[in-house]
């Protein structure tokens, strides 16, 4: 609907007013209406107090009292002046461009492997992927916790019996890289089923004529890939890699449970990890409200430039 | 018409969710019932002390049940956060030692010195304990239990290595361990004294063991102290004994692994921690499990040790804050905290006290800076960081011990 509207060329005929149209046009508002309001109520609300508490000095002694007091933007003003702020957000960046990129490329390689193997071979690599996806995340840390254990965890003793090297009492979370690795290998690892499946779901649609056609033209394999089935399937990656920037930027449970917090530090910290340290840890929630508001406007500024990007990704596929 | 049925039901729908909300908190409203939070340390060490306190409290107050919910160290203070806005808060909280100052600066709990006087030994209760729960010259927590940290050891290996005497000082422990790392070479991996790297605990009695400390004030603000000469030998102290005992990872803490699992699975010829850690030492070891106490760089001295504990206090919005205070008096009678010292534990009261090895370690201890922040020090990990760095040799141990003193002095000064 709104489409429709926008692309109506020219300022006069908007002009041109019929009651008819009128009355057609506010139909669908008006059936919009419960769910703004709901969804004003359920979100609405939440960030109002967000805003609000991000205005106040509010630590235990307020928590108690349940009462705030007004500081402005004091808050605000903190955050943005810690140098540990912003080096957690280049820190952030980076690791959830390490994330998406490993996430989407080997989901991706993955789908076009389902696509050319026999089926009771796929059957059996799905199921595999959906078992992944199926693990609760909590449960999926605890894995991992006792495959790299340093004590006696199953990595080291494989990498020590193939002579990759001398790997018994390997330290994996000795350093912040060590550390922020093991946790994108366990999220790379939990995010590949979902890309996996959706590629694949989309490569079903590439027509086949399409793609013999260019071979017959002489098109090699990787030619074939960008130039045919890409500009297909991209709508869908671009659904999927936004998705996984969205949840990798805050990414909180595998990255604060796996690394463990007697070793959190402003040194490792990721953005949700930096604001539940700051915000909760140390019972400092107006100045955690500001954290919050910073990293919403982070994220909405993201999701504007890639729902544009999917937008025109959409209207490019339809015509 | 369309629309009209979407509100219809969309209103239906509201009315039907706060209509069950509003049943079920009716519902969870139960009278006389007293809710009390301890640690799983007494779900797990000595249910019967709680039982017999629940019992004689509901025989005092017929018609009273005691609710008694365990909690965890690593959790329980953001639940009582949250309790504490959002209502529901226990009558009756176990707080450790270290965590006390914060809350009581707050106001979370309720001035309980006009019930001091009904708490059995309380005009002898152990000072370094008692002043933990005192702020302002009020009283806000009742001892409740102290621990020291002690060695436990295997004692067959220590015969094994022709070792004849617990060590009595710093040097001959670790002359002794080297034998021992040889009579227990045939375990890959084996540590003489496993040491998890990141033991604030244990680390920071060497610096008090050499004169140094954490923190100290001047013209009423802390100053980190960590940096000073004598503070630095003892992190240097640290770095050698652990350098030349310890297999563990530098980055490791005393929670996880627990000390007592490699223990128990041989791999180790001692632990330090807790006095209750022979609990665990395994059925293999538990005939030849010995404990004796950290001994000093001066010879003769045992080491400081940290003295942990644990208070009671009744949190400010309980409504049975008499109650609360009358259930405390049940769980510290001289019967219960002699239970407890049966159990390896350091009783509340000086005139409780005995000779066992817990309690021979608590005659020279350190404790934390008494500091409103102080446990956003703990819970920001600045002693641990700075612990893996100087073993991890990132920086030397003057480096990191300045890094970490700036930032302890910047973290206990904030308003």
């Amino acid at each position: 609907m709104a489409s429709a509207a926008e692309t109506t060329p020219s300022w006069s005929r908007r002009r041109a007013f019929s009651w008819r149209r009128a009355g057609r046009g506010t139909v669908p508002y008006a059936l919009l209406v419960p769910v703004v309001a709901i969804l004003g109520a359920i979100l609405g609300y939440p960030i109002y107090s967000l805003v609000r508490l991000s205005l106040q000095k509010y630590g235990l002694f307020e928590l108690i009292q349940h009462k705030g007091h007004y500081v402005g933007l004091h808050n605000f003003g903190l955050v943005l002046h810690d140098s540990i702020f912003w080096h957690t957000v280049l820190r952030t960046v980076i690791f959830t461009a390490a994330n998406v990129g490993l996430t989407i490329g080997l989901g991706t390689l993955i789908a076009l492997l389902l696509a050319r193997v026999s089926s009771w071979v796929r059957i059996l690599v799905t199921s595999g992927l959906v078992l992944v996806w199926a693990m609760p995340p909590v449960v999926a840390v605890q894995v991992w916790n006792w495959m790299t254990n340093y004590q006696n965890g199953v990595l080291n003793y494989v990498l020590t019996e193939l002579h990759v090297g001398d790997y018994f009492h390997h330290d994996w979370y000795a350093t912040t890289f060590s550390q922020l690795s093991m946790v994108t290998a366990l999220i790379v690892w939990e995010g590949i089923p979902f890309v996996a499946i959706t590629v694949y779901a989309a490569l079903s649609q590439v027509p086949g004529e399409l793609v013999e056609a260019a071979e017959i033209d002489g098109a090699r394999p990787w030619r074939v890939f960008f130039d045919v089935t890409v500009p297909i399937i991209r709508p869908v990656l671009l659904i999927l890699t936004s998705l996984s920037i969205l949840w990798d930027f805050g990414v909180f449970t595998q990255a604060y449970l796996l690394i463990g917090q007697p070793q959190i530090r402003p040194g490792n910290y990721l953005m949700a990890i930096y604001l539940f340290e700051e915000g909760y840890f140390k019972n400092d929630y107006g100045k955690g409200a500001a954290i919050s508001i910073l990293m919403l406007l982070m994220v909405a500024a993201l999701s504007v430039v890639l729902v544009r990007k999917m937008v025109r990704a959409g209207e490019e596929a339809e015509t | 018409m369309k629309l009209r049925v979407v509100v219809t039901a969309v209103l239906a729908v509201a009315l039907g969710v706060v209509a069950t909300t509003a049943s079920a908190s009716t519902g969870r409203q139960q009278a006389n019932k007293l809710t009390v939070w301890l640690q799983v340390d007494a779900q797990s060490g000595w249910p019967d002390v709680v039982a017999s306190a629940n019992q004689q409290f509901q025989a005092d107050h017929p018609g009273w049940t005691v609710d008694v919910q365990y909690q965890n160290w690593g959790d329980h203070l953001q639940k009582f956060d949250a309790t504490l806005a959002g209502g529901n808060t226990p009558d009756v909280i176990e707080m450790g030692n270290t965590e006390m100052v914060k809350y009581m600066a707050a106001g979370a709990f309720a001035d309980i010195t006009s019930f001091k006087s009904s708490f059995a030994n309380s005009a002898n209760w152990l000072a370094g304990l008692a002043k933990s729960g005192m702020y302002g010259g009020k009283v806000y927590g009742v001892p409740y239990y102290a621990g020291s940290r002690v060695v436990t050891y295997r004692t067959d290996l220590w015969k094994k290595a022709g070792i004849a005497k617990a060590p009595t000082s710093l040097a001959q422990f670790t002359s002794d361990a080297t034998k021992l790392a040889k009579v227990g070479a045939s375990v890959k991996g084996f540590s003489p004294v496993y040491l998890p790297g990141t033991d604030w605990y244990f680390a920071m009695a060497f610096v008090y063991d050499f004169g140094g400390s954490i923190a100290t004030t001047h013209a009423h603000k802390w100053v980190g102290n960590l940096d000073s000469p004598k503070s630095v030998a003892g992190l240097t102290a640290y770095k050698n004994f652990w350098l030349s005992v310890s297999k563990a990872s530098k980055t490791s803490n005393e929670a996880n692994p627990a000390p007592y699992d490699i223990f128990s699975q041989g791999g180790a010829g001692a632990i330090v921690g807790p006095a209750w850690f022979s609990c665990c030492t395994g059925a293999k070891f538990k005939a030849v499990t010995g404990q004796f106490v950290m001994p000093s760089h001066v010879a003769g001295k045992p080491m400081p040790g940290f003295l942990g504990g644990s208070d009671l206090a009744v949190p400010a919005p309980s409504s049975n804050k008499a109650l609360a205070a009358d259930w405390i008096k049940d769980f510290t009678s001289t019967s219960a905290e002699k239970s407890l010292q049966a159990k390896g534990n350091i009783p509340n009261a000086t005139n409780l006290l005995g000779n066992s090895v817990n309690e021979r370690a608590a005659a020279r201890s350190w404790f934390v800076p008494a500091a409103k922040h102080w446990v956003d020090v703990e819970n920001g990990n600045i002693l641990r960081t700075m612990l893996s760095e100087i073993l991890g040799g990132k920086f030397t141990v003057q480096q990191a011990a300045t890094l970490a003193s700036d930032n302890i002095t910047a973290t206990l000064n904030q308003s």
